[in-house]
């Protein structure tokens, strides 16, 4: 008869138990002591704290606040005279002579020197203050409007010339005749807000826009080929003041989209 | 304005390095170039334009009874244009400027006049002469030159007075609306049966000076005038059968032009003055025919059973036509190409007819009576509408029958007959349906044309 009697022998677990147990202990140990001594690579958490990205929280007294924007008079960004100009200086009276007492020669008191300063007369500032400085020189009225869907400003510098200052209405010709022949219904129907788009022309003598370029991409390309478009539309802006010198002007025109 | 900046730091300190070499290249580089920045949404106000009556120097009669039709004229033609908010006369300062060292640009700035530009001047009448001058400047910017100095001269009549401020209307208009001419100087032309048959007449465009063109003594109908105001083609029903007449301006007569046989009627200038485009019923069906300015080369261009009439060339392009064609039974708007393909409809329902085609290629004006037929009590009116997107704004309500609208050459306003006082008359009004006036109160006035310059 060949059974096997295959009884779970108990081997002694003492042994294998104490081994195991001492085993995982000097384990445990090694890598206590490793990470304890040894390793400290990589970041802590929190990241690198002397680094200084992180803000640390002082407590302070007085809470450094940026200045309140206060609208100021003058917002010429350099040296330049802009068309603005600060407030006069008060006028400050001279104190008329103080009287001498009166001797037995009693002399005629000198007329006081007045001398008045007559200020200049104040140059009421446009009734629409350019909300945003444009750098360079300041050179001719400012706007800024709003109307229910779009907001915007314009400005025009010219440099070296003085174009929109001495034939603003030209320049609210040419803004009106643009802004009647962009066709809004060419831009994509899914845009609701979209960037500015900038586009640069020229207007020669006769009057006829050229060389119409993006100069900035709203990133919408509808907006940038519908605002071509109103530009292509338009064959003459009228021609350009008879006693103006040059002969071309450049435009810088922005088309806001609001839908 | 950072990009700028950033500019200007690099530039100096590139200055320092290269200054002599710069200073020799600056030497050969030209001067700067002027710059306008503006944009959009920028309240696209209407010009308020102050005009008071002009002043006359003389204080004698000639030059008071002069100077009011010259104010009148000018004053009526400036608001009649659209595109100024003329300042009430009420609010004008007493004293009224007749030299540009007069005026008081203050005055005329702030409140209450408020204006944005103002026209004034003077008109004196030495010596059987009429002399105006006027000047435009603009008020708030008055140390800017005037942007109008202009004299004129001519004989002392009321109608050179009128003449000349239609004139002076017109430079203003010019200036300040975006280089499109004002209207002042174009006439209509339209047909009249107060000399009890129907005949071709002319007046100026706000109504004044209406004479008598043809003298036919039989029926004259849709007369439309060259692009170069040399001579008027109109529907004649002579003893040769219904043709195309041709009237000269210049000769102040008839003209001959060919009779092709059939009904021929509603003749359209192409507006480089090159070709007439008509309809003929020559082939037995009215069809729509394109032939020189002189009546030869007669080329078919519309072959669909159906009467097709009153056609109308794009005049930015002179490449489209619009016409009428009955092919689907009520009388619908199609368009074409010159060559007679790529026809679209252009109305969808109801009785649609006249179509104007405006100076900028955009719209097409005509009249329409959308609920057309028994029980579908619909109205004639004039409408407007966009051809790319084809949405359609209505002008007229209301107001009697509209029909035959004709656009201004500056595209902002439109000429139609209405027969809202009970007969047919003249009206004119804004392009967007406002200011409408009679131009014409005696006989039966129809089917106006307005000339192109």
């Amino acid at each position: 008869m060949a059974s096997t009697d295959i009884y779970a022998e108990r081997d002694p677990l003492s042994t294998p138990l104490g081994l195991s147990v001492a085993l995982h202990g000097m384990l445990f140990a090694s890598i206590l002591i490793y990470g304890a001594v040894i390793g400290h690579t990589g970041e802590g958490w929190g990241g690198d704290i002397t680094g200084g990205e992180a803000m640390s929280a002082n407590l302070v007294s007085n809470i450094p606040l940026p200045r309140p924007q206060v609208n100021t008079d003058n917002i010429v960004a350099n040296e330049s005279k802009g068309l603005t100009q600060s407030p006069p200086k008060a006028v400050e009276e001279p104190k008329p002579d103080a009287i001498p007492i009166p001797e037995k020669t009693i002399k005629k008191p000198p007329k006081p020197i007045i001398s008045r300063v007559t200020p200049p007369k104040p140059v009421e500032p446009p009734p629409n203050v350019v909300p945003f400085g444009q750098g360079g020189p300041v050179s001719g009225p400012y706007g800024s409007f709003s109307v229910p869907n779009a907001k915007g400003g314009f400005g025009f510098t010219g440099s070296g010339g003085d174009f929109g200052s001495r034939y603003a209405w030209y320049v609210r010709q040419v803004q009106q005749k643009v802004s009647q022949n962009w066709l809004q219904y060419e831009i994509d129907p899914n845009v609701g807000n979209a960037h500015r788009v900038y586009i640069t022309f020229d207007i020669d003598r006769s009057g006829r826009p050229s060389n119409v370029q993006v100069e900035q991409s709203s990133g919408v390309p509808s907006l940038d080929i519908s605002a071509v478009r109103a530009l292509q539309r338009i064959d003459t802006f009228g021609p350009l003041p008879g006693d103006y010198g040059g002969s071309r002007v450049s435009v810088e025109f922005w088309f806001d989209y609001r839908r | 304005m950072n990009k700028e900046y950033r500019t200007k730091i690099a530039f100096s300190s590139m200055m320092k390095r290269t200054l002599p070499i710069l200073l020799a290249l600056l030497s050969t580089i030209s001067f700067a170039q002027d710059w306008i920045k503006t944009g959009t949404g920028l309240g696209v106000e209407k010009v308020r334009l102050a005009v008071p009556d002009f002043k006359p120097v003389s204080s004698d009669g000639v030059t008071a009874a002069l100077n009011k039709v010259f104010n009148d004229t000018l004053w009526l033609d400036l608001s009649n244009a659209g595109i100024f908010d003329m300042v009430s006369k009420s609010f004008y300062p007493l004293q009224a400027p007749s030299q540009p060292s007069e005026v008081n640009a203050e005055a005329w700035a702030n409140q209450p006049p408020n204006a944005g530009m103002l026209a004034f001047g003077n008109l004196d009448a030495p010596s059987q002469d009429i002399v105006v001058q006027g000047w435009l400047v603009d008020v708030k910017n008055p140390t800017s030159p005037p942007v109008l100095a202009k004299q004129y001269r001519d004989k002392a009549t009321p109608d050179n007075a009128r003449i000349i401020a239609h004139k002076f209307a017109d430079e203003i208009i010019m200036r300040l609306g975006g280089g499109i001419p004002g209207i002042a100087e174009t006439k209509l032309y339209f047909v009249s049966n107060r000399t009890g048959n129907k005949e071709i007449w002319q007046m100026d465009y706000d109504g004044a000076n209406q004479k008598q063109l043809t003298h036919l003594s039989s029926i004259t109908l849709s007369p439309r005038v060259s692009p170069d105001n040399s001579r008027v083609a109109f529907t004649e029903f002579g003893k040769g059968g219904v043709e195309i007449g041709m009237y000269s301006l210049d000769l102040v007569r008839m003209v001959t032009f060919p009779h092709y046989g059939g009904t021929n009627s509603s003749p359209a200038w192409s507006s480089d003055g090159q070709h007439i485009a008509f309809s003929s019923s020559r082939s037995g069906d009215p069809e729509i025919y394109i032939a020189d300015n002189d009546g030869r080369n007669l080329k078919r261009v519309t072959a669909v059973k159906g009467p097709d009439v009153s056609p109308t060339w794009n005049p930015k392009t002179n490449a489209q036509i619009a016409w009428v064609s009955g092919r689907t039974g009520l009388p619908q708007i199609y368009i074409m190409d010159t060559d007679g393909t790529n026809v679209q409809r252009v109305t969808d329902q109801g009785y649609a007819v006249s179509p104007s085609w405006s100076p900028n290629g955009q719209f097409l004006a005509f009249s329409w009576t959308r609920h057309y037929g028994p029980g579908a009590p619909g109205n004639q009116d004039i409408y407007i509408m966009d051809i790319a997107s084809k949405q359609f704004v209505q002008l007229t309500h209301d107001s009697g029958r509209n029909d035959f609208p004709t656009w201004s050459p500056d595209g902002r306003h439109i000429a139609f007959q209405s027969d809202r006082n009970g007969r047919w008359q003249i009206y004119t009004m804004l392009a967007d349906g406002t200011n409408q006036a009679d131009l014409t109160k005696s006989g039966e006035n129809t089917q106006p044309n307005w000339s192109s310059k």
